[in-house]
């Protein structure tokens, strides 16, 4: 604990530096990717950040819980395959049904994992993704599960390349995630105590929040923003087997992370992610518009990664107690 | 407020990095022509990582500046959402002509589509169609190439004194229609040359399970004479296990392979595997780029197999006599 001045700003920063980057970086595109403004490039950048914009709304709570979720991508590449079989037996209204649902099976088996076998987050989602990615090779053995070009016309098919007044319908819906989880952090028993969970555990015990109940909610919560990611995904690419999007749990958590939610816990903040998914596009985007190679691009994604955990740690350093009092708080 | 500095510091430390280099060959994104009618065309590159594409890359650039026209490059990087992403970018951007060489055929529906409604013409280089639309797709003639591995193999059983008749074919994973054709026409020249084809397995186009096959093809057929594998790195795998049972993959037991990847070329030169079979990734370039041409010229394009509007690209066979031109 610093001066008063000194913590507010700090503060602010948690939530809102990302964002800061994120314009200056856009105000930056004019100069360094032209073309970047025009409106179709600006749609599919809103676009083809959806699906790991909508993951990153529960990861976020489940790293402001203290506990990573491994397993996304196998989720994701399972929610996908089920998807399309769902859609090519039984049409739209089934392939909703069924991302929804097995998003939510596979949080539920982590979830059961963890609480009821005792095995560690992290440890438990590592072997699920495999587990699940395993199911999704098995049910693509005789190639990918696609959306046939018959369906080209089908509102379904349209769903990932439709726009709504001008904005893309995956960022819409992506937009409506964030929203749901910013009320469900900040202005609900739930989102509040899963914080204070991630704060201090031991503490949280103490006051009565139980961590079955908090494990259950931030690993079925991620599983059902699977199952809506895995919808405007599959709807973009039509097309998904056991080796889709590999990889894509550290896409999400670095988006998570960068955007300032803390990795110890106790603190998250949606805004922070929402801007930094776009950061990581954006930088994505300007990279390619320069012709940089692709081994290069990852290696400034990395750069940027290490940097904004290094301030994490420094905050974290500098930060005082309170943080558990704090989240129990109604509003951050 | 440090952490603040040190954040900002960096950020522009980075962009200053990606603002420094070289734009190489890929067209920044506003270069599109507004005045005069310069074609444009685009083209998405499954991974530049590989020197496969890198070569196809270079072909169809090569073709389509010889025309006077534009390109735009995109790779892929092995990421179906990039490689719609990126497709579709081309497409917005305005280019006449679209040439992918998708990462996943199955996820160029939404590209197509795209296509279609903008009136851009799509011709497909190699991997697949994924049941398309698409206006011509560039493949390299696998049956052809299965018929140069028979006709060398024949020639160098009689080399080696010719007595067995008994020859084995490792396929690559039953999904892949296309590498499929490689024994298809590996085993119709074969037969028609006398030869009984007596075991055909499936490596799954993987070096470990090749050796797991050709081990058992050795205990059950001791007598085969020769093996021809879907793929490198389980014709490069059989020869081992060829070598490793005590006979010769080029002398007693004749070994093929198919791409004329790095590591064959190395085996054939140390006479651990007889021969391969290149595709000429460059030449596929060129040929997309013709092909493009005449779609847009609306002139007819001969078809190697028009119900699928495939045109074939020539492979090579590669022996221990041209290895060294090879690669």
């Amino acid at each position: 604990m610093t001066t008063r001045t000194q913590i507010p700003l700090g503060r602010l920063w948690d939530t809102w530096g990302v964002t800061a980057l994120l314009v200056l970086l856009v105000l930056c595109t004019p100069v360094i990717a032209p073309g970047f403004l025009e409106i179709e490039n600006l749609q599919s950048v809103l676009r083809e950040s959806a699906y790991v914009g909508i993951v990153a709304v529960g990861m976020t709570f489940a790293i402001a819980s203290g506990a990573f979720d491994l397993s996304v991508g196998g989720q994701l590449a399972l929610t996908s395959v089920v998807t399309l079989m769902a859609f090519n037996g039984g049409g739209t209204a089934a392939a909703v049904a069924a991302a929804i649902t097995t998003g939510l099976l596979c949080g539920l088996v982590n979830a059961g994992l963890i609480t009821q076998l005792r095995v560690p987050p992290f440890v438990a989602t590592l072997g699920s993704l495999f587990v699940f990615r395993g199911i999704a090779y098995l049910l693509t053995q005789d190639g990918p599960r696609t959306l046939p070009y018959e369906q080209v016309d089908s509102p379904f098919a349209k769903l990932g390349s439709l726009n709504f007044a001008g904005l893309p319908v995956p960022f819409l819906i992506m937009a409506g995630v964030f929203a749901a989880g910013w009320v469900l952090m900040h202005r609900t028993a739930i989102g509040r105590r899963t914080l204070a969970y991630g704060s201090s555990p031991s503490a949280a015990r103490f006051c009565g929040i139980s961590d079955t109940r908090i494990r259950l909610f931030v690993f079925a919560l991620v599983g059902v923003t699977v199952g809506i990611a895995a919808l405007t995904y599959i709807t973009r690419v039509w097309t998904a087997d056991g080796s889709a999007q590999d990889g894509f749990e550290l896409k999400v958590i670095a988006a998570v992370v960068l955007g300032g939610t803390a990795l110890k816990g106790g603190k998250g903040t949606l805004i922070g992610t929402f801007s930094a998914v776009f950061l990581v596009s954006v930088l994505n985007e300007v990279l390619v518009s320069r012709g940089v190679e692709s081994a290069y691009q990852r290696i400034v994604l990395g750069c940027v990664l290490i940097v904004a955990l290094t301030i994490d740690g420094l905050r974290t350093r500098f930060a005082g107690p309170g943080s558990f009092r704090r989240a129990l708080r109604p509003t951050s | 407020m440090r952490t603040k500095k040190i954040a900002s510091v960096a950020l522009l430390g980075m962009l200053a990095l990606a603002g420094c280099s070289d734009s190489g060959e890929t067209a920044a994104t506003s270069s599109a022509p507004p005045a005069d009618k310069k074609i444009t065309v685009g083209f998405s590159v499954y991974d530049m990582q590989y020197e496969f594409f890198q070569k196809m890359a270079k072909g169809t650039q090569d073709a389509v500046a010889a025309k006077g026209w534009e390109i735009k490059l995109h790779d892929e990087k092995s990421d179906e959402n990039e490689m719609v992403t990126g497709a579709s970018a081309l497409i917005d951007q305005g280019v006449d002509l679209l040439i992918i060489s998708p990462f996943k055929p199955t996820a160029l529906g939404p590209i197509i589509a795209k296509a279609k409604a903008k009136n851009v013409l799509v011709i497909v280089n190699d991997i697949g169609g994924g049941g398309t639309p698409y206006d011509a797709i560039v493949i390299s003639d696998n049956a052809g190439g299965g018929k140069l591995a028979a006709e060398f193999m024949d020639k160098q059983i009689q080399a080696n004194g010719g007595a067995g008749k008994n020859v084995a074919s490792i396929t690559c994973e039953p999904s892949a229609t296309y590498a499929a054709r490689r024994n298809a026409g590996f085993k119709t020249e074969i037969e028609a040359r006398g030869y009984k084809v007596v075991a055909e397995l499936s490596g799954n186009s993987k070096a470990e399970e090749g050796y797991k096959v050709m081990k058992d093809i050795l205990s059950k057929n001791p007598d085969v004479a020769g093996v021809f594998s879907c793929n490198d790195p389980m014709g490069v795998a059989a020869a081992n296990a060829i070598k490793d049972a005590g006979k010769s993959p080029v002398t007693d037991v004749v070994s093929v392979g198919f791409n004329a990847d790095p590591e064959a070329l190395t085996a054939i030169k140390a006479d651990l595997l007889a021969a391969t079979v290149a595709q000429d990734p460059t030449a596929m370039g060129a040929l997309t780029a013709t092909l493009g041409e005449q779609a847009l010229n609306k002139q007819p394009i001969q078809f190697s197999n028009e119900a699928e509007r495939e045109v074939f690209n020539p492979v090579t066979l590669v022996d221990k006599t041209n290895v060294d031109t090879a690669g």
